[in-house]
């Protein structure tokens, strides 16, 4: 169905689609135009943007070329979380998930040093019953070398703070396919060899989670002991709070005794931000305190948090990189800035901006961030992200000795206080 | 949440939103506390609002434009004890209510949460049965301050202060009589939150009219409130208005 969708797209719009097309140009500029937090678009002429580009929409033939002018308005913006998601996304996920794509080949990877490094394989995928490991790296994706596109968008993105993020994407997004298809990948294994695996892709982990118009996603939740006595926490997507919530709550007061917890936003992209409302509110016990502000155009959102009982009263590590963005970025600088966690790892993605997405006249979806959003410090996280207290990279070396050195300067953290 | 006024009682009724017109010049304008009286009458009159010892009403929540649907139910007991109940798709069960005295709510978000001053002040006054034949009693002072076309309806505009809290403004159809649209600034954690509320399809039930529609903007959002049903004096459990246990340890701290 993917196919078909992409297809369609290249094909020539009817008069309607056309139509619809123009319809969603307008939506998009004249939402942006009443919503968008700063009246003033940051010195951006955003009627000259709209007259520049609706000659443009006009001659788009085909929706792709419509999206592309209706990316290149809000681009002008340079701000994360305004994104057009096509319509097919919503369709075939909607319709049949297994066409849609979802499905991984069971690995998380990051750039590290410019080279595509598995940093986790799911138990029980195809690639870990065919021993691929933590540490691998992959040089080829169905014959084609992955360096020469992580050297473009490393170009592309300069020094943003959401290149890790993109680069990091742009692999698992060549990994990612319909379920019970094959993907071809070349690594180089732990002793310096090529190995090829034919992996079959699956259902990544989780309970598939909806809200609103975001496409249904996969959604994790993991806690368990480090030794006998630290927590540790990881979720992929502040998303399903219904069950993701207790499973928060239970797993802190499980380990109430435990002297330190570590909640692993790595790869986190966020989700609900007022989840890392409900979720810092296990650490605090002291009304009004804040993890920031959110700057709408009509009045400012303090982001609250509402103490729980009982509060847990250990040391909180949290772990970030620069997949780690937006809620992530919310809940991990929120509790440095009031002194209530400890944050380590790599600088997040900085892409904080709290959104909404609309449906478009022609089916798409549209991000849009509604709010600024400066952290409790006073800091933006915009473009900025969080700087951990104590940086710590995963390297390729580590990953292959089976360890993961930002786990283990956090649990020395903790320790040290004993 | 922002949506507790919709729980208001019958007080809250209909009318779409439009660019607020210039009242015609001289016109002399009626006294608040005439117009409030007026709106009782229209909505049913005394005799019928003393008839109603509690409510039922069950509804839909959506978020306008977003895809974000969700299921309401609120319950409400003399003097002025109330339950609201939200299940959102996606997101879980919100909840608000107070026994009368302590003003409270608990959320699949944030977890348990005890209200005071002025959040709590409005919960109490909004928990109030048969509220509109109370604003002399949840009012301090009320006035009329002017006239405006409200989606081509010309309606008086009332400003209400409670005795504790911030102004209210009301807009009431100068030729039905009933409550088209409210205005008012929301006290909660986050900070005051201007609301908006846009109240139509006024619908009777035991002989008092009420709002079936209530359209509420806030922030550049805009939410959906539709309901269903609206019932008199139903069997309500009598434990309906306790303390949930997570917000009674709370009290207990």
């Amino acid at each position: 169905m993917i196919v078909c969708a992409s297809i369609a797209c290249a094909q020539d719009a009817t008069t309607e689609q056309k139509r619809l097309n123009r319809e969603s140009f307008e939506f998009i500029w004249s939402t942006i135009r009443d919503q968008y937090w700063d009246p003033t678009f940051g010195g951006l002429n955003w009627t000259a943007v709209h007259d520049e580009l609706r000659p443009a929409i006009e001659r788009a033939s085909t929706t792709g070329q419509a999206r592309q002018v209706m990316r290149q308005m809000i681009n002008r913006l340079g701000k994360s979380h305004f994104g057009i998601i096509p319509a097919d996304v919503y369709g075939d996920l909607d319709e049949h998930d297994e066409a849609a794509g979802t499905a991984t080949a069971g690995l998380d990877v990051r750039v590290l040093d410019g080279k595509a490094i598995v940093t986790s394989v799911d138990e029980g995928s195809s690639a870990a019953r065919q021993d691929v490991h933590a540490g691998w790296e992959i040089l080829r994706i169905d014959d084609a070398p992955v360096t020469p596109a992580l050297h473009r968008i490393a170009e592309l993105d300069g020094n943003s703070t959401m290149r890790e993020l993109h680069l990091a994407r742009s692999v698992l997004a060549k990994l990612s396919g319909a379920a019970g298809t094959v993907v071809r990948v070349e690594f180089l294994d732990s002793a310096g060899q090529r190995v090829t695996k034919e992996i079959e892709r699956s259902e990544p982990p989780g309970a598939l989670a909806r809200f609103g118009y975001l496409p249904p996603m996969h959604v994790w939740f993991r806690s368990r002991r480090l030794g006998s006595d630290i927590g540790y926490i990881a979720f992929n997507l502040f998303l399903d709070p219904a069950r993701l919530m207790p499973e928060f709550g239970d797993a802190l007061k499980s380990c109430a005794a435990c002297p330190g917890v570590i909640i692993d936003l790595r790869g986190n992209p966020g989700g609900l931000g007022i989840m890392a409302l409900g979720m810092a509110g296990w650490f605090i016990d002291k009304p009004d305190q804040r993890l920031g502000t959110m700057h709408t155009r009509q009045a400012p959102l303090k982001f609250t948090v509402n103490p729980r009982l009982p509060t847990y009263t250990g040391r909180v590590a949290f772990l970030v990189d620069g997949c780690s963005a937006s809620t992530s970025e919310i809940f991990a600088g929120g509790l440095k800035d009031l002194g209530r966690g400890r944050v380590f790892g790599t600088r997040t993605a900085g892409a904080a901006l709290p959104s909404a997405i609309d449906r478009l006249p022609n089916g798409d979806g549209f991000q849009h961030a509604l709010a600024d959003y400066v952290s409790e410090s006073g800091r933006p996280l915009e473009g900025v992200g969080v700087i951990p207290d104590v940086e710590v990279k995963l390297t390729r070396e580590a990953l292959l000795a089976g360890r993961d050195p930002v786990i283990d300067t956090a649990i020395e953290w903790i320790r040290k206080q004993r | 949440m922002h949506l507790r006024r919709h729980f208001l009682p019958s007080l809250l009724l209909a009318a779409l939103a439009g660019s607020p017109g210039l009242a015609a010049p001289d016109e002399p304008l009626p006294k608040a506390e005439e117009i409030l009286d007026k709106f009782v009458e229209a909505t049913g009159g005394k005799t019928a609002y003393e008839k109603v010892h509690n409510e039922k009403t069950t509804g839909t929540f959506e978020y306008l434009g977003k895809g974000v649907k969700g299921t309401v139910t609120s319950y409400r007991a003399e003097p002025n004890k109330s339950v609201s109940i939200i299940e959102l798709e996606g997101v879980g069960t919100l909840q608000e209510g107070t026994d009368g005295t302590t003003a409270w709510e608990s959320t699949s978000l944030q977890g348990p949460r005890v209200k005071q001053g002025e959040e709590r002040a409005m919960i109490l006054r909004e928990a109030t049965l048969r509220a509109p034949l109370y604003w002399r009693k949840l009012y301090k002072r009320v006035e009329t301050v002017g006239a405006e076309t409200v989606d081509g309806q010309s309606c008086y505009k009332v400003v209400l202060t409670p005795e504790e809290g911030k102004p209210e403004t009301q807009y009431f159809d100068k030729k039905s009589s009933l409550m088209i649209k409210m205005m008012m600034s929301t006290p909660s954690p986050m900070g005051e939150v201007p609301i908006e509320i846009l109240l139509s399809d006024y619908k009777e039930e035991s002989g008092l009219l009420r709002a079936h529609k209530q359209h509420h903007k806030l922030l550049g959002q805009e939410f959906l409130i539709t309901l269903s049903q609206v019932e008199y004096n139903v069997d309500i459990p009598s434990d309906r208005f306790d303390l949930p246990a997570d917000v009674k340890a709370l009290t207990a701290k």
